[in-house]
């Protein structure tokens, strides 16, 4: 079937650029060579490289954690970006639709100002992306009773994500701008310079499970897509699908700022490219954004880190790609974004 | 024990009363036609024999039970919709909105089976349209849509159909064609509640036809009984004659046609 060609070939995609990623860096390290030590490691077939100390110090303390963290926040953009597009039945929606990437940002920007630790700055930014999605949940409650739900959730989210942005824009007034404000800024632009291996182990259950919840999701996001009273009809609990979907997403989107920072467009034009290899059926749709993202966000963050002397941050990175990415897939939207 | 009733069925928006003690009843395997002028809560009173909306007091009973005490499930077993009209913002293939029918019967992990593909591909059949299956949904043509979204109901497995102005946006071939299917899935066995903006329409379905207007029911009956000369001015505050044709067919000929012949 094409599909599963198209699936069996991103996985193999995957697996290269993880590998290559593995190997590139301010210490390059040839695939011969990777190899022999990955296989030494984790089949323990054939011998130790030489220097397998320095090696294994690279690749598994240093580069293997950030990548681990690359595939699994790209996995969940990506993902959480397609389940919302189909939850407000429109492609040009973005995880922070509701609110969440404006909240998580202030939360880690406050976090940064006032606490002198990583895991407080987390704590903030995980917290107030959920303050963001309740707010905007909360605005289209009071007018919940008549009209369309979809619209007044954007409108909530507008609102909730103009709120925060504008706290954010207080913060950083007020941030010392010697010590605090750089940090706040750099952050905003997003990095997975400070990945370790153990927020990775506090992040990867969360991430991988509500991926796969949401992939699960699919054929009852499908029939969402239809609206509301043909989904009603059809038998399908609407609200709860609704608000399962925006739980996850909302789960999703706060924790790759908890990771990373700030990180646009991936959410945004991944599911425009795997709807345009895969279709809208979002059974297949969501694993493929799922693939995809990781992939993307994958080979993104190494030439980040290896294009230059210096980091690129990789949301500058994924907008400058990304947005002639956009304008390309638009040209499928007067074909219904098939 | 009707069949499908409702019973003096009360509902307003945003306290502007719509339906102000409406009761219908629908026999099984029959056509109910619903009359009536735009804004006078036909589409109210259908979502609330789907379920749909819930009623400020009275009741909808689907086979001697409250409509409420059946889980969404359950109802979707047994009532169908096809709406006016479905936006369909992603390029669905036709073949993937019918086996949407079939989703009351999935579960989080059981897929949907090749036995329900079969009847999603036999319901697309019997309507002849399964030549459509691998077409985007957005690409078909307004009788085509329809055309899936019956066969839709169908794979649903529901035996009641609520129809919300079924032929609206059809040309007239698609029309009659449309009227046609409803007519031999009743003679199966099927129930339809639909609404229409053609008496004419509901005269050659012939069944039950309730005349909405204001929020009551103004007429119930026979529809070749229920719909009049009298009616059809009141109602729709026009001017027209029914007469039979020579074989005894009732038509509408509206007053201003005399005046310029």
């Amino acid at each position: 079937m094409k599909n599963s060609l198209l699936f069996s070939m991103i996985i193999v995609a995957l697996g290269a650029s993880l590998l290559i990623s593995l190997a590139l860096g301010r210490y390059e390290i040839d695939l011969r060579t990777l190899g022999q030590l990955l296989l030494w490691k984790f089949f323990t077939i054939g011998s130790a490289p030489n220097e397998v100390a320095l090696l294994s110090n690279i690749v598994f303390d240093i580069r293997l954690p950030r990548i681990l963290a690359v595939v699994l926040v790209g996995a969940a953009l990506s993902v959480s970006g397609g389940a919302f597009q189909a939850m407000f039945v429109n492609p040009l929606v973005s995880p922070g639709i509701l609110g969440v990437l404006a909240g998580a940002s202030f939360g880690a920007a406050l976090g940064i100002m006032i606490s002198d630790s990583w895991f407080g700055v987390q704590l903030f930014s995980f917290v107030f992306g959920f303050v963001a999605v309740l707010v905007a949940l909360g605005v289209a409650k009071i007018y919940g009773r008549s009209g369309s739900q979809t619209i007044l959730l954007v409108l909530g989210g507008v609102i909730s994500s103009s709120l925060f942005s504008a706290l954010l824009s207080t913060v950083k007034y007020v941030a010392d701008p010697y010590n605090k404000l750089p940090t706040i800024v750099y952050w905003l632009m997003g990095s997975f310079s400070a990945v370790d291996m153990k927020m990775v182990a506090n992040v990867a259950f969360p991430l991988l499970i509500s991926t796969i919840m949401l992939c699960l999701m699919g054929k009852y996001l499908n029939v969402l897509s239809l609206g509301d009273d043909d989904a009603k009809a059809l038998g399908v609990r609407v609200t709860w699908v609704r608000n399962g979907a925006i739980l996850l997403a909302t789960l999703l989107s706060t924790l790759t700022v908890v990771v990373a920072g700030m990180i646009g467009w991936v959410g945004l034009i991944i599911p425009h490219i795997a709807r345009f290899l895969v279709g809208a059926d979002n059974r297949i749709l969501l694993p493929m954004c799922a693939l995809l993202g990781a992939t993307f966000l994958v080979i993104v963050d190494t030439l980040c880190r290896t294009s230059m002397s210096v980091e690129i941050p990789i949301g500058i990175a994924t907008s400058l790609i990304g947005i002639p990415i956009f304008v390309l897939a638009l040209r499928n939207a007067k074909k219904g974004f098939a | 024990m009707s069949f499908y009733q409702a019973k003096n069925l009360f509902f307003s928006y945003n306290n502007k009363p719509v339906l102000q003690g409406v009761n219908l009843a629908i026999e099984k395997g029959s056509i109910v036609s619903l009359l009536g002028p735009n804004g006078t809560g036909k589409s109210t009173l259908m979502k609330l024999f789907l379920g749909l909306l819930t009623p400020k007091s009275g009741e909808v009973i689907l086979k001697g039970k409250a409509l409420q005490s059946y889980s969404i499930k359950e109802r979707a077993y047994h009532v169908s919709y096809v709406p006016q009209s479905t936006q369909v913002a992603f390029a669905f293939f036709a073949l993937d909105i019918v086996l949407m029918g079939r989703i009351a019967f999935e579960t989080w992990f059981k897929k949907p089976s090749q036995a329900d593909i079969q009847l999603a591909r036999e319901a697309m059949d019997r309507l002849g349209i399964l030549h459509l299956e691998k077409r985007t949904f957005q690409t078909l043509s307004g009788g085509e849509k329809q055309l899936v979204l019956i066969a839709r109901s169908l794979a649903q497995g529901a035996k009641i159909l609520v129809m919300d102005e079924p032929v609206s946006g059809l040309d007239y071939g698609n029309q009659l064609r449309l009227l046609e299917t409803i007519m031999n899935l009743s003679q199966e066995g099927y129930t339809f509640l639909k609404s229409t903006h053609f008496p004419e329409h509901a005269l050659m379905l012939g069944g039950y036809t309730y005349a909405l207007k204001d929020g009551h029911i103004l007429a119930h009956g026979l529809t070749c009984k229920t719909i009049t000369q009298e009616l059809i001015n009141e109602l729709y505050h026009t001017n027209i004659e029914l007469k039979q044709t020579a074989c005894g067919y009732p038509v509408c000929i509206p007053s201003f046609i005399h005046t310029k012949h």
